[in-house]
């Protein structure tokens, strides 16, 4: 070992270190308890080691089912409007103009605000009495005034609204690095060509793009599986389990039922598909580099 | 040269760490603090004023927690806590449907040295009741809650009825008021119908008053798929949500429900005994004086009953100075504070001796009639597995109230099979 290497690794302890304690032992921990039978206001039954006893009976339940459903529906919704509110926003700050500094600090503002804070306010958007959107829609007409948070489709909805306004500029970072990275050549070889800002937009910038979409899609996917706190504070999981997301269905069997290997067997599902999503998009991610070179 | 400084800068993160792990308090300094975790009041002040007063006559200082204070939100709060035997907590508010799990968890200390027959007698006995599990008690009664109905007093009047004494009658009647008021932001009906603990609450006095029941305590078995629960939940599902209630109350909670009634905007109102103070407050209410309270309707005249709710004192029992927390307990529970409590918020008191108060009773009349109703509440039924239950209920209730296309029937048997699968855990034996 040079060295170089050694002090590499050395520097890279400490890193290694709190990965290991915040991130893979709770997921262990996680996927041990799964295996275990144990309620915690019933201490006399005991902790016992139940095997796929958790997993079989998740297979079976159809609140679960209903749950992912619910979970796959919101990413469907979400990513896709994340992606191209992103894409519009970076673009829009690619582009030199007066004002740019301003439009990025702004564009910032939603991915910066805690999102127990921001849902909080959507809640308070949809609300029906005192809510914007009902005045932005009926204005005075009181009698039309609509309540979104008590019908199941439009309160999953509201839900998945907030998460877009709280993640596009996320998408818009990655985006906009991507951007940057386009070397501007292409763009005047294309000019002396002849080409269209249409034809430059669809041959040039969207296939340079591909990995930093790829980038964003895995980020924003992984995130979405894992929604909860917009659920927790706008919805509980109502109107008639319209917003039960599954990282929310898994925290009410962990802390309010006190299902402990139940709640855990959720959360390594929930885990286990993520993990496999973010396997899928890093192969393609790989592909695509490749292919750009 | 460059490596040498880069180690203390990368190592930064773990140093953090270290120095940031043994900060916890010393032994000394404990015995001192008392830590009590509650949710927000409706009068902060007498709050505020009481644990002053407290903190000055012990010596003591009280470090407060708030809460969320939606009941679920709450119980969830302070299950993690008590889970990780959390020593910065010492007396918490507990609602009157924890006592059996807190008590089998063993989260909740038992009181019976602190709290004997004697004292115990001076408190109403519903409450007391709610308080107790396998012969020990856990809590001490501070506020008592059973749902109740408000009407405008003013609206019935006018259109010479008398408040309503059945569920058919008081649909009749709220349609008649709406048809004639021509005031299209008029609701006939506001109450609690999210997915939330106070769906079972609303749902369950229906099927009460319809001779139903949520589950059988005794045989361990349920009784929400029952006929006559059943039949409560389709007159709820046809003749109050999508009959005459305001549609937003699926999404309200009991602020959101009663901003409605206060509004002016519904005619019939279930919540509480604190929102006859709200209601009648001339700067929170556009109703103030035109506001009448009863008990709740039944399906016959008299088969009604409100749920019995409430909050109690209780002390953790990872708890490092229980005498302590008992001092404080047995004062915040006492006379002099529930009488203050009692005429700030209007919320309704444990103690006997104070519905025999002149001074009280004249400034709050509506105690006469309570006392009644809590008197006949209904509690809902003691279990170690409550939360779990109260799940599936929401579940069901909101699921054929928001979906009325759901087949009920078939609903209903699913939601009976899945608590009977949670009542089994009771049967079981110990395992070893």
């Amino acid at each position: 070992m040079t060295r170089f290497e050694r002090s590499s690794l050395l520097l890279m302890l400490p890193s290694a270190l709190v990965v290991a304690i915040f991130g893979l032992y709770p997921v262990l921990e996680s996927v041990r308890l799964s295996f275990y039978r144990s309620i915690l206001t019933l201490p006399w039954l005991g902790t016992k080691r139940v095997g796929w006893e958790n997993y079989a009976d998740l297979w079976n339940d159809p609140v679960a089912a209903q749950s992912l459903q619910v979970t796959l529906v919101f990413l469907v919704a979400t990513i896709p409007a994340e992606l191209v509110v992103g894409l519009g926003l970076a673009l829009a700050m690619n582009r030199s103009f007066r004002g740019r500094g301003w439009l990025r600090a702004a564009v910032l503002v939603p991915w910066a605000i805690p999102t127990v804070v921001c849902s909080q306010m959507w809640r308070f958007i949809f609300n029906d009495r005192y809510g914007l959107l009902n005045f932005l829609l009926f204005g005075a007409d009181v009698r039309s005034y609509w309540v979104p948070l008590a019908e199941p489709g439009p309160a999953l909805a509201a839900v998945a609204v907030a998460e877009i306004w709280k993640t596009a500029p996320f998408a818009a970072l990655i985006l906009l690095a991507g951007l940057q990275t386009i070397p501007d050549e292409l763009y005047e070889a294309a000019a002396i060509d002849g080409a269209t800002a249409w034809q430059k937009f669809r041959h040039i910038t969207l296939p340079m793009l591909k990995p930093a979409f790829l980038l964003a899609l895995l980020f924003r996917t992984i995130d979405g599986l894992r929604v909860f706190d917009l659920v927790f504070v706008m919805t509980q999981g109502g109107p008639a389990d319209a917003t039960n997301v599954l990282s929310f269905y898994g925290y009410k069997k962990t802390f309010a039922e006190g299902s402990i290997g139940y709640g855990s067997a959720v959360a390594v599902i929930v885990f286990a598909l993520a993990m496999l999503l973010a396997l899928g998009y890093l192969g393609a991610l790989r592909r695509a580099r490749g292919g750009a070179r | 040269m460059k490596d040498h400084q880069a180690i203390p800068l990368g190592a930064a993160p773990l140093l953090f760490l270290l120095v940031s792990v043994p900060a916890g308090g010393g032994e000394a300094r404990a015995a001192s603090v008392l830590h009590f975790v509650g949710w927000k009041s409706e009068a902060p002040r007498v709050w505020d004023e009481a644990i002053a007063e407290f903190e000055r006559r012990n010596g003591v200082r009280v470090v407060r927690e708030v809460g969320p204070s939606s009941s679920t939100q709450f119980h969830d709060l302070l299950a993690q806590k008590l889970k990780n035997r959390d020593r910065s907590l010492d007396v918490f508010l507990m609602d009157v449907i924890w006592p059996a799990e807190f008590a089998s968890a063993g989260w909740a200390l038992p009181l019976d040295r602190f709290f004997d027959r004697a004292a115990q007698d001076e408190f109403l006995e519903a409450p007391l009741e709610a308080g107790r599990y396998g012969g020990r008690i856990y809590g001490v009664p501070l506020f008592i809650d059973a749902g109740v109905l408000y009407y405008r007093a003013d609206l019935l009047a006018k259109y010479r009825l008398e408040p309503p004494r059945t569920w058919t009658h008081l649909v009749e009647q709220a349609r008649t008021i709406v048809a004639r008021e021509r005031d299209a932001s008029l609701a006939g009906y506001s109450g609690q119908f999210k997915q939330y603990e106070g769906l079972v609450c609303n749902m369950m006095e229906f099927i009460f008053a319809n001779g139903g029941a949520l589950w059988d305590q005794a045989r361990l078995r349920s009784a929400v798929d029952g006929p006559r629960a059943v039949e409560a939940v389709r007159f709820v599902r046809d003749r109050i949500i999508h009959g005459i209630a305001h549609r937003g109350v699926l999404a309200y909670e009991e602020p959101e429900s009663l901003t409605l009634f206060v509004q002016g905007r519904a005619v019939f109102h279930r919540n509480w005994p604190y929102a006859w103070a709200v209601a009648n407050d001339l700067s929170q209410s556009r109703i103030a004086g035109r506001v009448g309270m009863i008990p709740l309707p039944g399906f016959t005249p008299g088969s009604g009953a409100g749920a019995l709710g409430g909050w109690h004192l209780a002390i953790s029992r990872f708890s490092r100075n229980p005498d302590l927390a008992w001092r404080f307990v047995a004062f915040m529970t006492g006379e002099e504070i529930q009488r203050r409590i009692a005429l700030s918020t209007g919320r309704a008191m444990t103690r006997k001796a104070l519905y025999r108060d002149g001074e009280l009773l004249r400034r709050m009349p509506q105690l006469e009639s309570l006392r009644e109703v809590f008197e006949g509440a209904i509690p809902r039924p003691a279990t170690p597995v409550y939360a779990p239950l109260s799940s599936i209920l929401q579940r069901y209730f909101s699921a054929v109230l928001a979906r009325p296309e759901i087949d009920l029937r078939r609903r209903a048997d699913f939601a009976g099979r899945e608590m009977n699968r949670v009542l089994d855990l009771l049967r079981r034996e110990p395992e070893r």
